[in-house]
């Protein structure tokens, strides 16, 4: 188990190094020069131009020779300091993402785990089941083969424009300031929901044909045949197909995180909810490289520790790792 | 064990009335709050009113928070007094302005002739503002009581003078003086202290939230405006924007937003005109031509393609007729007395693909290949790309006529449209071929647009105008003389003008295609008697925008009155 | 003829013959057929160019306009094909890269095994714990112009991990087949073993991640072109959503803009999944429905 551990903490490490490396150097070759973007807009006189050019080159600490921006990014990172927006100048990135962040917990935390439970729970209910079986094919099939963002827009033209339930825009009304009260928590769910629902579906969609083949691999493996051969009560061999099957699907989520944050993404720009994922459009449409990396590492680290969370609950469903039966 | 749920019972129902009671006075009243949008896009992110091309993200911070020595109206092209009292001009190289008496800054200290003549030196100190350049010809400006004295050297631009009188805010010397430079040029001045009709209250990633100065020198002097609170909401899209003003969530949108003129015959909002073009015109959409490339050196190409451009379509199609042509000259309507008509009729164009296509033959440009497109005269193939950055999706669709109406006279040019990062670096270093642009607002004189035209001399970056580095000095000679005339000197200016105008109207350096609007629907449904045309005395300007305030974006706040009080 | 040929044969016919019995896979393979027809035909049907302005401006769906129009005015049926053959193009450039290098990766791993698997496993767990779109976006923004064919690749150059991973599991399991034993001891070199005697058996895991790499494909691509960075000439189902929605489709009720985009993406990547069930069924008699 130890051994399972270290190779695992190895390969995320490996990757997180991997990662800031790539953070640190995309953004820095793209095409175009952010400051001079930044000052463009000014339209100043060119004497002052200049100047300002020449500054805010200095500021951003873009002046210093190639490998030193880099050892400057990595000390830097460890201080929790991810330098200055250039698009939100002059905000510090990491308070940026910290006004972000809370929004995307919110948003895809419940979407994620709600999904997951209730996409097996339900698959396997409908497995071999022929009714629900011969429903939840088609339908789990085009929900998860549906767009994200598609979703999203057929739900807010539907629940915000035509029966204009909710609003679909932003997290909160324009007509409140955060406080504690039961007006503004309604208020801060409904906003939420739209978006929710639409992570929720695709999710469930899933989660549930996932989980329907899963059982059907299992209730026709050799060991379930055995047991009803031997006079298993059929709920009985189903408690136990679940258990095999769920090990796939805790593996599956690790697997789909990518795919989910994605979608997340593209969800909040339908719904304009103010997450990382808005935060990163913008930076990327503003060549804000401070901006960008704050965001991609952000995510990635994210996903990295939703990974490494995964793996844990993993040798706690699966008996084999658990008793260090296997190495990997 | 009862007593312990009972007393957990009452301690839950008491929390509950405690949470319900906080809610009083975080809900704002709608009849007491002004919902704009559209000023800017990003999020708040400072309250500096240096910082030039941000401020934009916090539209009010110059016109609600910092003031300005005087207000310009452009419809009737007067200054008002405002923080000034009065100012003039007591020699050639001498102006005098006298501040007005209690004027006092939120935190309880008087604005005096002290605070004003402190913000001028900063201009001096730090090079990195944007109104350092006036020390070029300012040579001191100090304070003697309430009057602030300008020494000039022998030139004065009075052009640029004047327009910074109504541009650059006011800050407090007793707060600012212990600022950094840093601080100065790039902080974001959280918390600020003005001397404006409203105060910072709060704001977060998709709003700026505005309240009253109950204490606001100008409720004597202009009137009080209405709304206690303004929130300023910044949607993500024009979708979202378009549904809020139709609901009537916002009073007032100042985005570009596409179906308006629509919805405004069916009276879901309301517009400035009745009728096409609905909007005010704010800029001039130009297409810079790089005349460093062939064949964009050449003026009869020029002048072709000036015939070509099918301006209507891009009226009618790209912006279902919000807009309207342009001039020849790129001034805006409320510059038209410096425009001279006589050039006009003389070398102005319209769309006319015939003439388009003589000029292109008679200039050497003919089909040789039989491809449908003109060859140059030494042969080559044409094939150009004219771009704005993608996801600006009225120009988009312009540049898209642009291509077809190019190409319907035979000149090959494709419509390309990168990201605005790429696009910025190629505008500013040469490396496009065609492309839009409008970065000249509203102004007292033309100089500011032909500032942004003929911006010279002609560097390796262009960063501040003049894109396609057109290299002609008689006329940057012109456009200097044109900054040094005095702006009382209105036989002057438009002489210098119609010099100005003969040369770009004979060498076509750059089109000057439609006048972008000033975007603004406005719903009734809360707030009424907003701006509309024939009612301009003086002028209100029914916008949020960043630099519009003082020309009139906060007259129009005092006149507002709600509907159903 | 060696007996594993045979054998391959025998499985063939036997495929050919439950393959026509699946109803799913029927469902699916019609579904996504009409589609293509209607993505290399259906420009036939249209004498007007994708971005040109037609008629009046958004007018609902009518014999003439069948989609309808958009806010300018143009035909969105055309929209709808040429975005179509986009797609496709995406799916299938996007996935079959993705499938390949997931084929070669994994063999190779599976095959050699010791130290060459271990480097290639850190490989792929790193490129598969990386959120591929974030990848994605970078290098989108970093392109300045970008091409519908750069997008293929670029997602299929990110795709492979979990294709890799499943194909190395499948070739460890065939590699101590006595099969490829004999081989071995004949003396055949390692890569044609893989490809003549390991690969074929193994045709149908491969022709299922091909399709779900080609339906995965599709979405990542709709998506990118959604936010703004997908192709910048041209157009495509994630483009037509995103004009529609930026120009106001919801708010002034044009839904015949933002539906059949959606819709198809929906249609087609659902068919694709529903026909990998059917093809799992085929292949594996166990899962056959009693």
């Amino acid at each position: 188990m130890r051994r399972y551990f270290g190779r695992k903490l190895l390969i995320y490490l490996v990757t997180f190094f991997l990662a800031v490396t790539i953070d640190w150097m995309i953004p820095r070759f793209m095409p175009g020069n952010p400051v001079q973007n930044m000052l463009a807009r000014a339209s100043v006189r060119p004497e002052a131009a200049e100047a300002m050019y020449g500054y805010y080159t200095k500021a951003f600490g873009l002046d210093v020779p190639v490998w030193k921006q880099y050892l400057n990014f990595w000390v830097a990172l460890f201080h929790g300091d991810l330098g200055t927006s250039v698009y939100l100048f002059p905000q510090p990135v990491s308070k940026v993402l910290r006004e972000s962040i809370p929004y995307d917990i919110f948003l895809l935390l419940p979407a994620i785990l709600l999904s997951w439970w209730a996409g097996n729970k339900f698959g396997a209910f409908a497995a071999r089941t022929k009714r629900l079986d011969n429903t939840l094919l088609p339908i789990g099939y085009i929900l998860t083969a549906t767009p994200y963002m598609w979703l999203g827009i057929l739900l807010a033209w539907a629940f915000g424009v035509v029966f204009d339930i909710f609003p679909i825009a932003g997290a909160y009304s324009f007509s409140m300031q955060p406080h504690w009260s039961w007006a503004f928590v309604w208020d801060v769910l409904k906003h939420w929901f739209l978006p929710f629902a639409s992570l929720f579906l695709v999710g469930f969609g899933g989660w549930a044909i996932g989980m329907r083949n899963m059982i059907i691999y299992e209730l026709e493996a050799d060991y379930s045949h055995y047991m009803e051969a031997l006079g298993a009560p059929r709920k009985l061999v189903r408690k136990y197909a679940f258990r095999n099957a769920i090990l796939p699907q805790v593996t599956g989520l690790a697997l789909q995180l990518g795919v989910i944050v994605a979608g997340a993404l593209v969800t909040e720009v339908v719904f304009s909810y103010p997450g990382i994922g808005y935060l990163l459009l913008a930076a990327i449409q503003n060549q804000d490289y401070f901006l960008i990396q704050g965001c991609f590492l952000f995510i990635i680290t994210g996903v990295l520790l939703a990974n490494f969370l995964i793996d844990i609950v993993y040798v706690i469903v699966d008996p084999r790792i658990r008793r260090g039966m296997v190495g990997e | 064990m009862w007593s312990r749920s009972k007393r957990f019972v009452s301690v839950l129902v008491i929390a509950l009335l405690a949470f319900g009671a906080l809610a009083v006075g975080q809900v704002y009243d709608r009849n007491e709050t002004l919902y704009v949008s559209g000023a800017a896009w990003g999020p708040p992110n400072d309250w500096n009113p240096f910082i030039t091309w941000s401020k934009a993200n916090t539209t009010g911070t110059i016109g609600y928070l910092y003031e300005t020595l005087f207000m310009y109206d452009p419809l009737n092209d007067e200054f008002i007094p405002f923080l000034a009292e009065s100012g003039e001009w007591v020699s050639d190289t001498a102006y005098e302005i006298t501040i007005r008496d209690g004027v006092m800054w939120t935190d309880g200290t008087p604005l005096t002739a002290e605070d004003v003549a402190f913000t001028m030196n900063l201009g001096k100190d730090y090079a990195a503002l944007w109104f350092a350049p006036m020390w070029n010809y300012v040579i001191n400006v100090v304070a003697v009581g309430d009057v602030v004295r300008f020494d000039f050297t022998e030139e004065p631009l009075y052009q640029e003078f004047d327009n910074n009188l109504y541009n650059i805010p006011i800050v407090p010397k007793h707060i600012w003086d212990s600022k950094s430079e840093a601080d100065i040029t790039g902080g974001a001045n959280e918390n600020p202290i003005g001397s404006g009709a409203y105060m910072y209250e709060t704001h977060s990633s998709d709003r700026n939230v505005w309240l009253r100065n109950d204490n606001w020198w100008g409720n004597d002097v202009f009137g009080v405006p209405a709304p206690k609170r303004i929130v300023d909401a910044r949607f993500s899209s024009n979708s979202v924007a378009l549904g809020s003003v139709i609901k009537g969530d916002v009073d007032l949108s100042n985005n570009f937003l596409p179906g308006i003129a629509t919805l405004a015959e069916k009276g879901y909002v309301k517009t400035y005109f009745e009728g096409a073009p609905f909007m005010q015109a704010a800029n001039t959409a130009v297409l810079f031509l790089n005349t460093t490339k062939k064949p964009m050196d050449d003026a009869a190409f020029r002048r072709a393609l000036a015939y070509a451009i099918n301006v209507d379509d891009i009226v009618r199609v790209a912006y279902a007729n919000l807009v309207s042509a342009a001039s020849p000259t790129g001034l805006l309507p409320s510059l038209a007395k410096y425009d001279d008509q006589a050039v006009i009729d003389e070398l102005g164009w319209t769309y006319d693909p015939t003439e388009a296509a003589r000029i292109l033959a008679d200039a050497g440009y003919v089909d040789v290949d039989g491809d449908g497109y003109v060859e140059a005269p030494d042969g080559s193939a044409i094939a150009l790309e004219v771009t704005c950055p993608f996801g600006w999706t009225d120009w988009m669709e312009s540049i898209a006529v642009i291509s077809d109406s190019a190409k319907a006279v035979g000149i090959n040019i494709e419509d390309v449209t990168p990201d605005y990062g790429s696009w910025n670096t190629a505008l500013t270093n040469q490396t496009f071929d065609m492309t839009l642009n409008n970065w000249a607002n509203m102004s007292n004189t033309p100089w500011t647009l032909y500032n942004l035209l003929f911006n010279h001399p002609i560097k390796e970056i262009m960063g501040s105008g003049n894109f396609g580095a057109y290299d002609n000095q008689e006329l940057f000679d012109l456009v200097d003389a044109l900054a040094a005339v005095p702006t009382t000197d209105l036989a002057g200016m438009q002489a210098v003008c119609s010099d100005i105008q003969r040369i770009m109207l004979s060498e076509v350096p750059m089109i000057p295609l439609w006048y972008n609007g000033l975007w603004a629907q406005y719903s009734d449904s809360v707030w009424t008697n907003w701006p509309v045309d024939g009612s301009n005395d003086p002028a209100r300007l029914p916008t949020t925008w960043s630099g519009y305030w003082q020309l009139g974006g906060l007259l129009t706040l005092i006149e507002l009155e709600l509907a159903n009080p | 003829m060696t007996p594993t040929t045979k054998n391959a044969k025998k499985k063939r016919n036997e495929f050919v013959y439950f393959a026509l019995r699946n109803t799913k896979l029927k469902v699916g393979a019609v579904v996504v057929i009409t589609f293509l027809i209607v993505a290399m035909l259906g420009t036939l049907f249209t004498e007007f160019e994708p971005r040109e302005y037609v008629g009046p401006m958004s007018e609902a769906p009518s014999s003439e306009y069948w989609f309808g129009t958009t806010f300018f005015g143009q035909d969105v049926f055309t929209q709808f094909v040429v975005g179509l053959r986009a797609t496709f193009m995406v799916g299938a450039i996007g996935g079959g890269l993705a499938t390949l290098i997931g084929m070669l990766i994994g063999f190779v791993a599976g095959y050699r095994g010791g130290a060459v698997d271990e480097s290639l496993n850190v490989v792929t767990n790193i490129v598969l714990v990386v959120p591929s779109f974030a990848i994605l976006i970078i290098i989108a923004a970093y392109l300045e112009v970008r091409g519908l064919m750069m997008e293929s690749i670029f997602i299929g150059l990110t795709a492979w991990p979990w294709t890799a991973r499943a194909i190395r599991a499948q070739t460890l399991s065939l590699k101590s087949r006595e099969f490829v034993d004999m081989a071995r001891i004949s003396g055949m070199k390692p890569m044609r073993i893989i490809f003549t005697e390991i690969a074929p058996n193994m045709m149908s895991y491969l022709v299922m991640a091909f399709i779900l790499q080609f339906g995965g494909s599709i979405l990542i691509a709709a998506t990118l072109d959604f936010i703004g960075l997908g192709p910048t000439t041209g157009i495509s189902l994630g483009l037509m959503m995103q004009n529609a929605v930026n120009w106001g489709a919801l708010q002034l009720g044009l839904w015949w803009w933002f539906i059949p985009p959606g819709a198809a993406i929906a249609a087609i990547v659902g068919a694709l999944y529903i026909m990998n069930v059917g093809l799992d069924e085929v292949f594996n008699p166990k899962l056959r429905e009693m």
